[in-house]
């Protein structure tokens, strides 16, 4: 493996692929990890007005009474206040502003309380239309910056995290909070990430900790931060649950949103978890998980088969958890020594990576420069081969590597470049279910089409070209484009494609041919 | 620059893929295909319908002697009076399911009732995740239990349309860990998607890469090929001149007994009728919505019988929740937990309504509780229908229902 397909090999995994000026920079993969993790040092929220949904009527859409009966899907929280300023701590004291009393659904004087099922049709529509059009354009939003921000490490471990700590909730408010703050600590260390995430809204609803009271202990939340987020399946037992769930009653959020510790519900008796015995709160439980080596490794193995390969290599990973233990979970420290190995660099592990529909999408448009006219159809391929950001299919989040690949999904993400820039006839109906937002949209509704008008500008590509002849420019962009060695006949038949051209139109043609072959599918 | 058709598969890059599926690859086209599923018992087919938003089972199989359901629906509550399609222990269909009750009288439908799961989750997606994947509540499980039973029934099997979901994307329940089933919305519009007049060029003998990823790719290619080709040239063999329901699900239908009758060789059919969560208006979203299901399960049944592949036809029909009891303010409910599932077939062991109706009296917090888990029906299926081994699948704790099917 040459020193370009080890640098193009890292663009991929730590970032959404290198862009022709990268390549023709020619850094050392060591000097460009150096630069990746500087440009990734500075965090900024996404953010904007259309990130957000205020409800036209003015409504609170909840009671604590159909909360209760329909915990997971229905329930509002309503979040007027801004997020915290950037870099604000996570720390409870920080979070609990004075609020009306939660209990009894107290709320902001004057505003009537209606249920949701209490709205008319045509309320009932312009609020769906609300929440998914501010989901919408958070995901456009993220997937902008993926495609063009500098800070290409803190994106992808941003996006990361966002399947480990995997969330479906229906307020894109309390989405998009919990985005941020995996956003902010993404590079940070980890105990911070997970305490920070644990206070988010969304997951203590997710999670159903907004049940877990004193006297009816709700094991969900207490279960998945063991089994999903630190430790893995195996390396605590049932009575550690049911311990770290009393540890955590107490823990919810108030009806602006914002985590509240209700004392009144948290059962303040002597507990036994992990082996150690106290009166335990939740941050404690927090910290016995992260004093267990296995935690270490459960997260190490996790990220190895995000960023390295889908098959773990324990020889690999127990120094990198060992280190990264002995760092205090330094998730920085942790990366920039996993990117620094030789094995990561080694041909089992280049090219071997099924992108996910994100990855592939922001892939296109980062490494080829592409401008889009209209983003919204790029979202409705995304979905069509299973990946709708901020809605992950379940709490474990996206599976990956081959789950990705099923005979309709393969199709349409070979015929991806055509639908893109040429406009190719396309029409997918997504899945009533890809949406607990509008679940009764026609299927016309649901229906994706082309017409993201993207562009594929050629000028960047002759950063790379420079001089190289027409004949040998498929081989030159194959190496750039393809981290999987490129098929001999393949490479024959993209070349007669090209053939007969007049210059631009050959190299048009090549890349649309790379970029729809099985090949392209892989980083 | 919009292109047509034509022109798309003249100069789209996919032309030159599928072209390049080297042909180490098409001896799949003569490896052991179905052998597995075909043979077993009877070649018997499943086809699984999905209601899809929350169907209100209470309207649907209605309790209409039982004053509590009434009392639960001042308005909602459907009277005899609207002509209730009257099953026995006291329970009725809803008037619009005429389909389904001309199969309760051929004694080819039958009733569960209360089927449900232990703490039932009353997020769409996330109810819906735990019926395809047939886990609990408190599991999260990456695979389908349709897709497990190709894994565990046909692991050597290479084609994908063993098992067909007819729409444009795959369900979770098709997807298996190893083997996965097919989505398409018709034979022809997806053969034209995956061929072109190039993939007979292809000559050339060409060793797999060695690169277990890239044959992954083409090898998942080259059956999406193998299986498009043979979709298309069986589905010439019959065309439905039976009437259905002139809606996305009747055409889906039609293509399904249309595949079933030209002697496709699928085991599993998978189609999904949407639009159940009636918050607001239900009578006027139910009535359309099971027109659309009764005339349309009525039409199937007509078309396999007239092709004698009725008898070795199991329907399921399933929705991942059923409704509140109480109704709303808008004339509509809420999500809710137990529901019923409709088994309908030529040759159905247990027919008529199986067991007792939904207790309005013991609610749980005014919700129905489960009497059957739906996992024991699934169970019944794959053992008892398709010949699988149900507890490698679901995993063991779900008694079969002896006898049902």
């Amino acid at each position: 493996m040459n020193s370009t397909q080890q640098l193009q090999h890292l663009y991929w995994r730590a970032g959404f692929g290198p862009r022709p000026q990268d390549v023709a920079a020619g850094l050392s993969p060591r000097k460009a990890l150096r630069q990746l993790l500087l440009d990734s040092e500075h965090y900024e929220p996404l953010a904007g007005p259309t990130l957000s949904y205020t409800n036209p009527q003015g409504m609170v859409m909840t009671d604590p009474a159909s909360t209760k009966n329909n915990p997971v899907p229905n329930g509002m929280v309503i979040k007027p206040d801004l997020p915290a300023p950037p870099g604000a701590p996570a720390a409870p004291v920080a979070l609990m502003r004075p609020r009306a009393a939660f209990k009894g659904g107290t709320i902001a004087a004057g505003v009537p309380r209606l249920r949701r099922a209490d709205l008319t049709p045509a309320q009932r529509k312009m609020q769906n239309e609300g929440i998914r059009d501010a989901f919408n354009n958070m995901s456009t939003a993220w997937m902008e910056r993926m495609a063009s921000s500098p800070a290409q490490l803190r994106e992808k471990m941003t996006l990361f995290w966002h399947g480990h700590f995997a969330c479906r909730v229906r307020q894109p408010d309390a989405a998009l909070s919990l985005h941020n703050t995996t956003r902010q600590y993404a590079l940070g260390k980890f105990p911070d990430l997970l305490l920070a995430v644990s206070r988010e809204p969304a997951m203590l609803q997710f999670l159903n900790n907004q049940q877990n009271r004193k006297e009816h202990p709700n094991e969900n939340f207490a279960r998945e931060v063991m089994e999903l987020f630190t430790l893995g399946h195996g390396n605590y037992t049932e009575t550690d649950v049911k311990e770290a769930a009393r540890a955590f009653t107490g823990w919810g959020y108030d009806r602006q949103g914002n985590f509240r510790f209700q004392q009144r519900e948290h059962d303040t008796g002597p507990k036994t978890f992990l082996g150690k015995t106290g009166n335990l709160t939740g941050e404690d439980v927090l910290t016995h998980i992260l004093a267990q080596p296995a935690a270490a490794t459960f997260l190490t193995t996790k990220l190895y088969r995000f960023f390295v390969n889908d098959v773990p290599n324990p020889a690999h990973i127990e120094p990198l958890a060992v280190a990264f233990r002995k760092s205090g979970y330094d998730i920085a420290d942790l990366m920039e020594r996993l990117f620094s190995a030789d094995w990561f660099y080694e041909p089992a592990n280049m090219g071997t990576h099924i992108k996910s529909p994100v990855e592939l999408l922001a892939g296109i448009r980062r490494t080829l420069n592409v401008k889009v006219d209209n983003a919204q159809p790029l979202l409705g391929y995304q979905r069509a081969l299973g990946q709708n950001l901020f809605q992950p299919p379940n709490v474990a989040g996206w599976p990956g590597g081959r789950n990705w690949i099923d005979s309709s999904s393969l199709l349409l993400r070979l015929q991806l470049p055509a639908i893109l820039f040429k406009n190719a006839e396309f029409a997918v109906a997504l899945k009533q279910d890809e949406n607990d937002i509008a679940p009764n949209q026609t299927k016309a509704e649901r229906t994706v089409r082309p017409g993201a008008g993207a562009h594929l500008p050629l000028g960047p590509l002759q950063l790379l070209l420079g001089a190289t002849p027409t004949a040998q420019q498929p081989e030159k962009l194959s190496g750039f484009l393809l981290q999987a060695s490129i098929r001999p006949e393949n490479l024959q038949l993209v070349q007669q494609a090209a053939q007969q051209k007049e210059p631009t139109e050959a190299l048009r043609a090549t890349l649309m041919n790379l970029l729809s072959l099985p090949e392209y599918q892989l980083a | 620059m919009a292109s047509t058709r034509r022109e798309f598969l003249r100069t789209s890059a996919l032309a030159s893929t599928l072209l390049l599926i080297p042909k180490f690859l098409h001896a799949l086209d003569r490896g052991p295909g179905l052998a597995g599923l075909r043979d077993a018992t009877g070649a018997r087919r499943l086809i699984v319908v999905q209601l899809g938003g929350g169907n209100d089972g209470l309207n649907t199989v209605i309790p209409y002697r039982n004053e509590l359901y009434y009392k639960a629906r001042p308005t909602l509550g459907i009277k005899e009076a609207e002509g209730i399609l009257a099953l026995d222990k006291d329970l009725g269909l809803h008037p619009a399911l005429k389909g389904l009750k001309g199969l309760y009288d051929q004694g080819q439908l039958a009733v569960l009732n209360s089927v449900g799961y232990p703490n039932p989750d009353r997020s769409h997606f996330r109810s819906m995740d735990i019926w395809q994947s047939g886990s609990g509540s408190d599991q999260v499980v990456s695979t389908g239990w349709l897709g497990r039973y190709l894994d565990s029934n046909c692991p050597d099997c290479q084609r994908p349309y063993n098992a067909l979901e007819i729409d444009d994307t795959l369900s979770l329940a098709l997807k298996g860990g190893q083997r996965k089933g097919l989505a398409l919305k018709n034979p022809d519009k997806f053969h034209q998607i995956s061929q072109n007049r190039l993939l007979a060029k292809v000559s050339k003998e060409t060793a797999p890469a060695h690169q277990e990823q890239v044959d992954y790719l083409y090898k998942t290619l080259a059956e999406t090929a193998s299986s498009a080709d043979y979709l298309y040239d069986k589905s010439k063999i019959y065309k439905s001149a039976v009437t259905y329901p002139n809606s996305d699900f009747g055409k889906n239908l039609k293509t399904t007994a249309e595949l079933i009758n030209s002697g496709v060789e699928s085991r599993v059919y998978y189609l999904a009728l949407n639009g159940f969560d009636t918050h607001v208006r239900q009578h006027e979203q139910q009535q359309r919505l099971f027109t659309d299901l009764g005339n349309g399960l009525a039409a199937l049944a007509d078309d396999l019988r007239q092709h004698d592949q009725w008898n070795n036809t199991l329907v399921l029909v399933f929705s991942e929740f059923g409704r509140r009891v109480g109704q709303n303010a808008s004339n509509g409910t809420d999500h809710g937990t137990a529901n019923n599932v409709f088994l309908a077939g030529g040759a159905l062991q247990k027919k008529g309504v199986i067991n007792n109706a939904p207790d309005l009296l013991n609610l749980d917090q005014g919700d129905l509780r489960h009497q059957v888990d739906f996992r024991s029906i699934y169970a019944s299926i794959l053992k008892d229908w398709l010949g699988a081994d149900d507890t490698a699948i679901l995993g063991a704790g779900f008694e079969r229902m002896s006898g049902l099917v």
